[in-house]
């Protein structure tokens, strides 16, 4: 290996400074000149600790979740983290989502973002620790307080006990803040946890079952005016000309006004501007993206295949000489399409400015984002920007990109108005940011004894990293202007095209298997489509060309499926041991008459998974009866919460194995709603049973790994059913 | 002027006619528990009862429920009243994102009112108009099945054996 990738992780690694003081959660602001204040909420003799903890004198247990909810029930894991250590049951805790502080980076990250799975693996022990350093002050001040010795006391759910007596923590919280910790408290073994690792509820399950949840779109401010924009048909054209005086005349209209992105309209209801909007007659520049379609795209890769010019990632041994000299040679292409993320709720924000200063209210995976972007384009301080976290009403990727922020900030300092914005579902579908389309060639060889000695392994398509640029680096760094940006954006452009691949092009299409001679090409083919992660992210695409492959190999070689690759993944012992219980559950199931078993394994965020999809095919239509998913994960904070994410990456795997792919036609994307971009419905979701292996390591990735193998393992078993090899996503049979 | 019952309350709304159900209910009368999702009728979110039956609320213009009683989530159950279905998504652990929930729950009571003993294809046919892309369907399908009547007077009859 000899190429180095500068990922979008990567950059995120490295772009801040993570916290770093010595007493975790309390001295983490220690090393900044002039800390900011803590964004959390004035409480009447509240004892604030650290960044994400409250006692109140009512003895409320208040925790501030600094990852945002976006369904992968990361604040139930979060507070489970503190309130193991501090000895406080997480569903008696209040919950707040937490605004834009410097001590609620992600430590992954060195900035606020959620995603690539990192969430619990990143605070697992500074949360901890968080909770037994706070723990141990408690009992510090209350043994001051009782006069008794610290080791006399213990602490049961938010109280501490002495003898038969029960005293609240906040009795002791006048103490407590006059005393200072030296050195972190010790952190419970792991034999002693109360609420890792066992059954426990979600704490936000009872919110988002009254209706009583906060989502973005929920927020309404007095004054606040509804926006939506009318948008090109195809993405990122500039308007020429614009006839709005149909629309002013509509009921309700205040203001309509071009934005970068096109033509707002703002009135005093939702209903009212989208209907004003229908009138806006807009003609669009036309750009290169006009000649673009479905089939362009896939020739366009399939051209940059043929010439094979793209740069190298990892080139272990002689690829060339070991596919020669292969018992089983095998070659196949695989096609992934362009795909919304289309999470329930549409994207929204709320923004109100006030003089020099902000509100803004939106669900949102990078929080870091917000005081910068509203900053920059509203021409305030951004210390003046007050960011309050909603619900994310799914997130997958797509709330990670910021445009509805940037377009709400624009209309409110434009109309001098308190502002919601609302993204229409056509919106979400036609205007991305997209995951990528590829185009996957995998040639491979196996020796006479079954082993995997050559993988030679292409990939075309275009970056997410250049649209990761564009989108956060105006953010993050103020003081680089629009034309420094879209420079630093066309140089990692440039870069990736030219000298190694981004890291999410091809994550996982060749690092599973034991294969010494080892190549990777990448050819980036750029038809400027806006594009980012969207859940897996490369994985979504690699892992389906990767497990299909293997599983075409194994049955050109006539070697059983799962033999075949636990001998090829001795140097990935733990996916190798997964591969073997799925193995095992595998070989004993009941399988009725038609139905069909096929089986993917998979590395991603971490974590190893392998999954069976039952499968029959029935008059030409393929339906998924059962899928058995095993994985570790690690230590399962909550077992339940990682069932849920598996079952959850499925079911939305499953949507695009089945349905998923956006058509370009002329640059327009031709799909507008659900009518046309189904999605699975209870009555074709499967039946899903997961099975975690109990490793006891440190936690790794749950809401992201369930995705990548399903769509392989339902291919595998099409093929078992038909003896057709389908190839192309979504799966259509002949 | 339009007039009906709001969660067992008479209102009345100086509105288009022509305005869906969903923006009156969620903008006019500041219930936000009921969602936008589609505007199309084809996910589910907006899901309220009209007289005891759910319908999609967002291609609803509210000119069509003058004089007629609509519940939202609201009016099902509060965090310190919960309806059955509510505590079972709740001991199901059934919400991941929780935008599409409300809509999944009016749909179900409104199944268990008509239907107390739905089958697993019952369930299949009245919750399939309602989309989640959080993947939670076999929870949903579980939590339903938990408060279905035969469900419920098993648990009565175990209580029953316990005590015996």
């Amino acid at each position: 290996m000899n190429t180095v990738n500068v990922s979008r992780r990567r950059f995120l690694q490295t772009s801040a400074i993570t916290g770093g003081g010595l007493v975790v959660g309390f001295a983490i602001t220690g090393c900044s000149s002039t800390p900011a204040p803590l964004p959390v909420d004035d409480a009447q003799g509240a004892w604030t600790p650290n960044a994400f903890l409250q006692v109140l004198p009512d003895n409320t247990i208040r925790f501030y979740t600094a990852r945002s909810e976006m369904g992968q029930g990361v604040t139930t894991g979060l507070a489970t983290l503190v309130g193991e250590e501090l000895d406080v049951n997480p569903l008696d805790m209040d919950i707040r989502l937490a605004g834009v502080h410097e001590d609620y980076a992600n430590p992954d990250f060195g900035m606020q973002g959620t995603g690539g799975s990192s969430s619990i693996h990143a605070h697992y022990l500074q949360l901890r620790q968080v909770g037994a350093n706070t723990r141990a002050l408690i009992l510090e001040a209350a043994a001051q307080d009782l006069g008794v010795a610290s080791s006399a006391l213990a602490t049961d759910n938010g109280f501490v006990i002495h003898g038969a007596s029960r005293y609240p923590y906040a009795q002791f919280i006048n103490t407590a803040q006059t005393l200072n910790i030296e050195a972190d408290a010790p952190l419970k073994p792991a034999a002693e946890f109360q609420f890792i690792g066992k059954e426990t509820r979600r704490v936000d399950a009872i919110a988002k079952s009254t209706g009583t949840a906060e989502f973005g779109l929920d927020i309404d401010v007095p004054g606040m005016h509804y926006a939506v924009v009318v948008r090109p048909p195809v993405v990122r054209a500039k308007a020429l000309s614009v006839d709005a005086s149909a629309a002013k005349l509509m009921p309700g209209v205040t203001d309509v006004l071009e934005v970068g992105s096109g033509v707002a309209v703002v009135a005093e209801s939702f209903w009212q501007a989208q209907q004003a909007a229908k009138k806006v007659a807009v003609e669009w520049q036309s750009g290169p993206l006009d000649r673009v379609s479905t089939e362009t795209l896939r020739a366009d890769y399939a051209k940059a295949l043929d010439a094979g010019d793209g740069v190298e990632g990892p080139n272990d041994g002689d690829v060339s000489t070991a596919l020669s000299g292969a018992a089983t040679l095998h070659e196949a292409e695989y096609w992934a399409p362009l795909l919304s993320h289309s999470p329930m709720e549409p994207m929204n924000a709320v923004v109100r400015i006030d003089g020099d200063s902000a509100d803004v209210w939106t669900g949102i995976q990078f929080p870091s984002a917000v005081p910068g972007l509203v900053s920059r384009v509203a021409d305030i301080p951004a210390e003046n920007v007050r960011f309050h976290q909603c619900y994310l009403g799914g997130g997958f990727g797509r709330r990670g990109t910021p445009t509805h922020l940037v377009e709400a900030t624009q209309i409110a300092v434009a109309t001098g108005k308190p502002i919601q914005l609302v993204w229409t579902r056509e919106d979400d579908i036609q205007q991305g940011p997209f995951r990528p389309a590829s185009l996957m060639r995998i040639k491979a060889g196996v020796d006479e004894s079954g082993n995997l000695i050559a993988w030679d392994a292409t990939r075309a398509g275009g970056d997410i990293s250049p649209d990761t640029f564009r989108s956060l680096l105006p953010a993050l760094y103020s003081w680089m202007g629009d034309s420094m940006i879209e420079g630093v954006a066309n140089i990692s452009e440039w870069y990736f095209e030219n000298f190694a691949a981004d890291e999410s092009s091809t994550e996982g299409l060749f690092e599973d298997y034991d294969h010494p001679n080892t190549r990777v090409t990448h050819m980036t083919v750029d038809h400027e489509l806006p594009l980012t992660f969207w859940r897996s992210v490369g994985h979504s695409y690699t892992a389906f060309a990767k497990e299909s492959m293997i599983d075409e190999l194994a049955h050109a070689a006539g070697l059983n499926e799962i033999e075949f690759r636990l001998q090829n993944t001795r140097n990935n012992p733990r996916l190798n041991n997964v591969i073997r219980v799925a193995g095992e559950h595998m070989a004993n199931m009941d399988v009725p008459a038609g139905h069909y078993l096929g089986f993917a394994a998979h590395h991603s965020f971490r974590t190893d998974v392998a999954e069976i999809a039952e499968v029959s095919v029935e008059r030409g239509k393929i339906r998924v009866h059962k899928v058995t998913c095993v994985l570790d994960c690690g230590q399962a904070v909550n077992p339940d919460i990682v069932r849920a994410q598996m079952e959850g990456g499925v079911v939305y795997g499953l949507t695009a194995a089945l349905y998923g792919g956006l058509n370009l036609e002329n640059g327009a994307i031709k799909e507008s709603n659900f009518h046309d971009y189904p999605m699975l419905r209870m009555d074709e979701s499967p039946e899903i049973e997961v099975v975690i292996i109990d490793s006891g390591t440190k936690p790794t990735g749950v809401g992201e790994p369930g995705l990548p193998p399903i769509a392989p393992a339902i291919a595998n078993a099409v093929f078992k059913a038909t003896g057709q090899r389908l190839r192309d996503l979504p799966l259509k049979l002949a | 002027m339009i007039e009906f019952t709001l969660n067992d309350q008479p209102v009345s709304a100086d509105v288009d006619p022509n305005t869906p159900l969903l923006w009156v209910v969620r903008d006019h009368f500041k219930l936000k528990g009921s969602k936008f999702g589609c505007g199309a009728g084809l996910c589910g979110a907006c899901t309220m009862h009209l007289d005891g039956a759910a319908i999609k609320t967002c291609i609803t213009p509210v000119a069509s429920v003058e004089g007629k009683s609509v519940t939202t989530i609201e009016g099902l159950g509060t965090p310190d009243n919960l309806h059955p279905l509510q505590a079972a998504w709740h001991e199901h652990a059934v919400p991941q994102c929780g935008y599409c929930q409300s809509g999944q729950i009016m749909a179900a009571a409104a199944l268990l009112e008509s239907n107390p003993n739905p089958s697993g294809a019952d369930i299949d046919a009245a919750m399939s108009g309602n989309i989640c892309r959080c993947g939670c369907y076999p929870r949903i399908k579980r939590a339903i099945q938990s408060v279905s009547e035969s469900a419920l007077a098993y648990d009565a009859m175990a209580t029953a054996g316990g005590q015996a």
